[in-house]
């Protein structure tokens, strides 16, 4: 889709459209068509930007503390889930036999609520750091494992054909064949189990506490600052967005044998 | 041009069952594979349906080239597949160098349509994947891969990945995999099908020369007849359901062949005829 | 691969009753075993029985009812919305180059940030969660129905080009089903997200509902309850998206390789 004559183009218009819609929004809340207690203009998103990062909210909670606390809870919580779910899910994928007999178990699993969960947690872990990254990691784990399982069993047959031809068979076809084959989709599956665990965590920080970026959003509109809640929205926008690159740029190192193309597809 | 041209119709060397003989050798010459009533049926199959193969035979001797030749769906392929050891045989048992064949591997080498490259693995990483599976020693395989290499003509593009090669410097690449095994015998699926016309008649030259520094037993499979003319010693033309062989000629020119020879174009009226 | 070799139908789906019966008698067991205090995990018996003493069947297709039509209210406004907005993208180059920036800006945060700006807009009731799940549900069905438009083989277009098939007749009769396999991938993500959507939503602002029930049963330290409610999420999530596949194939996939 990008304009291969002014390549300048695929910048210009987003930029464009959203400087328009700014302008729009920062007139209109200074035409009074707008409420700022609603749609807090551009102008005083800047400045509570600032404010957030310097003073903190609530009660001199830094900017920098919020979003710290966010990604130890998602980094904690993440890797554990792939910890877990990597080394099962390549066992489970291998073996017909254990994928059939795990897969309504995982089925089900996937389809639990992560955030249904957060009550009980309270019951179990009290109200520390344990149950939110027990949630984050409930959440990632359940999809991982799919992903992981799903890249194994869709492995080229043309492939393990050729192996078989080389005499490659059982433990060694899988460590030098199906595992390297099956390594783009762990890696989307991987992304896919991030954007889950982002997700966990801004749900689990709006119940019962005020450390967070997700407490920070909720704390926020409680006091009427919507101001706030739109930063703080817009902060863990961008932290998704830069997650999600982080981990296509990895990709792209990890894998460089993938090209453009397949790289796009997953 | 000091070729001789004979007419394609010599006797073809069938086969009658074993009866004991198993001395492997007909006339002067080794047999490398032996096809004995073998017959397949898939278990999707209805039971009053033709077989795929019906109680096939066929004995190729050393170093002889050797195309299947026939429509989709006539067999050729899983006849290919049962010699490779990747399919099982319903009835009947398919012997190489008087060894069952059971399992693929064991000097079987074999070069697929498409897609059979390791995706990330370069191009010498493909061929010494091969030779490491053969046990080739460390030291000695970085010498083996570029050798082979070479002599596909692919000396520039050791350190390419599939993606980057084109269709037809892939297929060489799986030629120099397969070889790098250094297989007893040489099975091909349509190794050119998925190539242009030009690059087809390209590979079919290459493979020539290939074959003439490395020589080995080939079965070849293809549905061209012009393919099967340019390349083969021996082209068993077979028909579907039951899969079996309706002509069997051995082709007594020397190589390369020209399109305009007469006793090709013959011999492509008979295969043409035997087809319908 | 290994999935050609794996087991046929009937027996894929014994070994699968086993499995899942294992964890359950598992569960059971463990439950009951390590000390019988119903209030730290309890057993899936006790659970369906504590469900069964304090829910009445009325209750519970309250509750149900309330989370499902919550769901569907966002889901046909996210689905309606992405859908034409997806399809109008990817068919006037003019309208994504004005829409896409603003959709690809607001789409990493996630839906349920959303969640306290929605009570500001909306307040504490009905609009703001179905506001939410809209969302959830709106970007990728948006972008995959985009996707799909961009996607549609050029050939196909041309080809019907030559049998004087233009305009708006093209964007119907081809464009639109050969993007229809997309379309329908989209749908069936955004379903599955409105689900978790909801339940977080319910789970913060709401009086009825699965969600709901989950926090209020264990305020009232009715574990068992919470427990059940929590299975039965999963259970309605699992059926309602078998009930969306199935539906979808019949309208899409019989027309289509996949």
């Amino acid at each position: 889709m990008s304009s291969t004559r002014y390549p300048w183009r695929d910048w210009a218009y987003p930029l464009i459209v959203i400087g328009a819609v700014l302008a729009c929004w920062q007139a209109a809340v200074m035409a009074g068509w707008l409420r700022p207690i609603s749609f807090p203009p551009p102008s005083k998103l800047a400045a509570t930007f600032r404010e957030i990062v310097t003073e903190g909210y609530p009660e001199g909670i830094g900017l920098a503390t919020h979003v710290t606390i966010t990604l130890q809870r998602i980094v904690l919580g993440y890797s554990a889930a792939l910890a877990l779910a990597i080394p099962l899910g390549l066992v489970i994928g291998w073996k017909p036999t254990l994928d059939a007999l795990t897969d309504p178990v995982i089925a089900f699993g996937r389809s639990v609520a992560t955030l249904s969960l957060l009550p009980l947690t309270v019951v179990w872990f009290g109200t520390g750091e344990g149950a939110k990254i027990f949630l984050i990691g409930y959440g990632c784990f359940w999809v991982m494992i799919s992903n992981v399982i799903a890249a194994i069993k869709n492995v080229d047959p043309v492939l393990v054909k050729a192996a078989r031809t080389m005499d490659v068979s059982g433990a060694a076809l899988f460590r030098r064949v199906a595992l390297p084959a099956a390594l783009p989709r762990i890696f989307a599956g991987a992304r896919v189990a991030l954007g889950v665990g982002f997700m966990v965590i801004v749900g689990a920080e709006m119940i019962g506490t005020i450390r967070g970026l997700g407490a920070l959003i909720m704390e926020a509109r409680t006091f009427y600052r919507t101001d706030i809640t739109m930063v703080g929205m817009a902060v863990i926008g961008a932290i998704g967005f830069a997650m999600a690159m982080g981990l296509q740029r990895l990709e792209a190192v990890l894998m460089p044998w993938q090209g453009r193309e397949a790289r796009r597809a997953t | 041009m000091g070729a001789i041209a004979r007419s394609g119709a010599v006797p073809t060397i069938s086969e009658g069952p074993a009866s004991g003989k198993h001395s492997g050798r007909v006339g002067d010459t080794l047999v490398r594979i032996r096809i004995e009533r073998v017959s397949k049926r898939f278990a999707t199959d209805r039971p009053d349906a033709p077989p795929v193969l019906g109680d096939f035979s066929l004995a190729v001797r050393e170093n002889e080239f050797v195309v299947l030749l026939g429509r989709s769906g006539c067999g050729k392929t899983t006849l290919l597949n049962i010699i490779a050891g990747l399919e099982r045989a319903s009835t009947g048992e398919v012997r190489v160098d008087d060894a069952v064949v059971t399992r693929p591997g064991e000097g079987k080498g074999v070069v697929f349509q498409q897609g059979a490259l390791f995706p990330w693995l370069t191009a010498a990483g493909n061929v010494d994947f091969a030779a490491r599976s053969r046990g080739v020693a460390a030291s000695e395989r970085a010498a083996l891969c570029g050798e082979l290499l070479d002599l596909v003509g692919l000396s520039g593009a050791q350190d390419k990945y599939p993606f980057e090669l084109s269709g037809g410097m892939q297929q060489r690449v799986a030629i120099a995999r397969a070889l790098a095994l250094d297989p007893h015998i040489l099975l091909m699926d349509e190794p050119f099908g998925a190539l242009d016309e030009l690059t087809r008649i390209e590979m079919q030259n290459e493979l020539l020369r290939v074959w003439a520094a490395r020589r080995k037993t080939v079965v070849f499979v293809t549905h061209s007849i012009w393919e099967a003319l340019m390349l083969a010693d021996r082209i068993l033309v077979m028909a579907p359901r039951p899969g079996r062989i309706v002509l069997d000629r051995h082709v007594a020119l020397a190589r390369p062949r020209s399109r305009t020879d007469s006793a090709l174009l013959q011999l492509y009226e008979s295969i043409w005829a035997s087809l319908q | 691969m290994t999935a050609s070799i794996a087991a046929a139908g009937p027996s894929r789906r014994l070994l699968g009753l086993i499995g899942a019966s294992c964890i359950v008698i598992l569960w059971e067991a463990s439950a009951r075993l390590l000390g019988a205090d119903a209030q730290v995990l309890p057993a899936p018996t006790q659970a369906i029985a504590a469900a069964w003493r304090n829910l009445s069947a009325a209750e519970l297709a309250q509750h149900i009812g309330w989370s499902l039509w919550r769901i569907l209210a966002g889901f046909a406004l996210g689905g309606l919305a992405g859908v034409t907005l997806g399809v109008a993208s990817g068919w006037y180059a003019w309208l994504a180059r004005l829409v896409r920036p603003l959709v690809e800006m607001l789409r990493p945060i996630p839906p349920l940030a959303w969640i306290p700006l929605a009570i500001v807009w909306f307040g504490l009731g009905e609009p703001s969660k179905i506001f939410v799940i809209f969302l959830g549900a709106f970007f990728p069905i948006f972008t995959n129905a985009w996707r799909g438009m961009v996607s549609v083989p050029p050939v196909l277009l041309a080809a019907a080009r030559t049998m004087d098939v233009d305009g708006p007749a093209l964007l119907f009769k081809v464009a639109l089903p050969a993007a229809l396999p997309d379309i329908s991938t989209g749908l069936r993500v955004g379903f599955g997200l409105s689900f978790g959507i909801l339940v977080a939503a319910e789970l913060i602002a709401a009086e009825r509902g699965m969600g709901y029930l989950v926090m209020q049963s264990r305020q009232l330290g009715q574990l068992g309850v919470a427990v059940f409610a929590i299975l039965l999420i999963g259970i309605v999530t699992l059926v309602a998206d078998s009930a969306l596949a199935a539906l979808l194939r019949r309208w899409v996939g019989r027309r289509m390789p996949a």
